[in-house]
């Protein structure tokens, strides 16, 4: 099965996305926050068992977060990305850890760096800042030249000698 | 000119210092730990081509019997953690060089959120290599410029730490257990 046909098979089932052909294997999904999951479960179930990635950019001017979900599958030799916009303020998605257990991590990590909270994930905690207490440092509004300068720049050597 | 330098020696060190630091200098055990990419420029300064141990230099698995502590690199403040850990197990005489522009002023990584940029805020360092990534050639030249030094009982990076213990503790608490935003209420609210 080709790229394009899973693409228009999926249109056909779910009206509300839309999709594109990116290149001959891959092709993008967008679809909104409240029925990506039925997408999502779609896919996983017609072949695309592979989550090689999820991803999330901070689109700011539009005030939304954009999660990419990067999937494979071994059986069409085809990748999707299923895009989903989630609103800046209120950054709230469903886990997918009950169709693909291993999102754990890059569902950690993105509340880590991002502050997205994943309803039904039970382990948000994080994994590789130490002792962080201002805003998740990928959002576009985290200075961090201006955060470097005060946590690490302070004061000259005046105190070893 | 002889008597001299023997002159200018007996007026630093006495004679027992100086045979006690010709001995130090000559077995070096550099501690086998590496942060951030500098380590990749290790492997042929340890192997044939440049032959570290001809100077008397070898590598060393625990701290516990390490004299150098090469920092490689930039530290990220997990590192960071484990490398004062490190260096406070090494037992004195120890000396601390510091590898590449990352350690001086965070090279590239000035502008990061989770990398230190002046690491003798927090450890003291006996030498600086700069550079990004330093040759071979320069690791070898600042091993032996630390090993000159601790001839002439120059390199005291162990006794600065000992007497500002306060200041280099309060560096580091500034960082490993900082309570609170360092850009105040205003900016929180913009969660």
């Amino acid at each position: 099965m080709k790229t394009s046909d899973i693409l228009n098979k999926t249109k056909e089932l779910f009206p509300y996305i839309s999709t594109e052909l990116f290149e001959e294997q891959q092709g993008r999904i967008k679809v909104d926050n409240e029925r990506f999951l039925n997408v999502l479960a779609y896919l996983r179930n017609s072949s695309f068992v592979h989550l090689a990635n999820i991803f999330a950019v901070d689109w700011i001017e539009e005030k939304e977060f954009e999660l990419n979900y990067n999937l494979w599958s071994y059986d069409h030799n085809s990748s999707i990305i299923v895009k989903v916009g989630i609103p800046r303020e209120k950054p709230e998605v469903t886990t997918v850890l009950d169709l693909w257990e291993h999102g754990q991590v890059y569902e950690q990590e993105i509340h880590e760096f991002f502050g997205i909270e994943f309803a039904g994930n039970p382990d948000l905690s994080p994994l590789f800042l130490h002792n962080w207490k201002e805003i998740p440092p990928m959002r576009k509004d985290f200075d961090t030249e201006e955060y470097s300068k005060r946590a690490f720049d302070v004061g000259e050597r005046e105190g070893a000698k | 000119m002889l008597n001299e330098i023997e002159q200018n020696r007996k007026e630093r060190q006495s004679a027992w210092e100086y045979v006690i630091n010709y001995f130090r200098k000559r077995s070096i055990w550099l501690l086998h730990y590496c942060t951030g990419c500098g380590a990749v420029e290790l492997p042929p300064v340890m192997t044939s081509r440049w032959d570290l141990e001809r100077f008397g230099v070898g590598p060393m698995a625990t701290p516990r019997q390490a004299d150098v502590f090469l920092v490689t690199g930039y530290a990220s403040i997990k590192t960071l953690k484990r490398m004062i850990r490190t260096y406070e197990q090494m037992p004195k005489p120890r000396w601390v060089i510091g590898f590449g522009a990352c350690t001086i002023n965070g090279g590239i990584y000035y502008k990061s959120y989770n990398v230190i940029n002046k690491l003798d805020r927090y450890i003291p360092v006996d030498i600086f290599i700069s550079g990004c990534m330093p040759r071979p050639e320069a690791i070898l030249a600042a091993l032996e410029e630390l090993r000159n030094m601790i001839q002439r009982g120059e390199a005291k990076g162990y006794d600065r730490y000992v007497k500002n213990y306060d200041w280099y503790k309060k560096n580091q608490k500034e960082i490993l257990e900082r309570e609170g935003s360092l850009f105040g209420e205003a900016d929180d609210e913009n969660k």
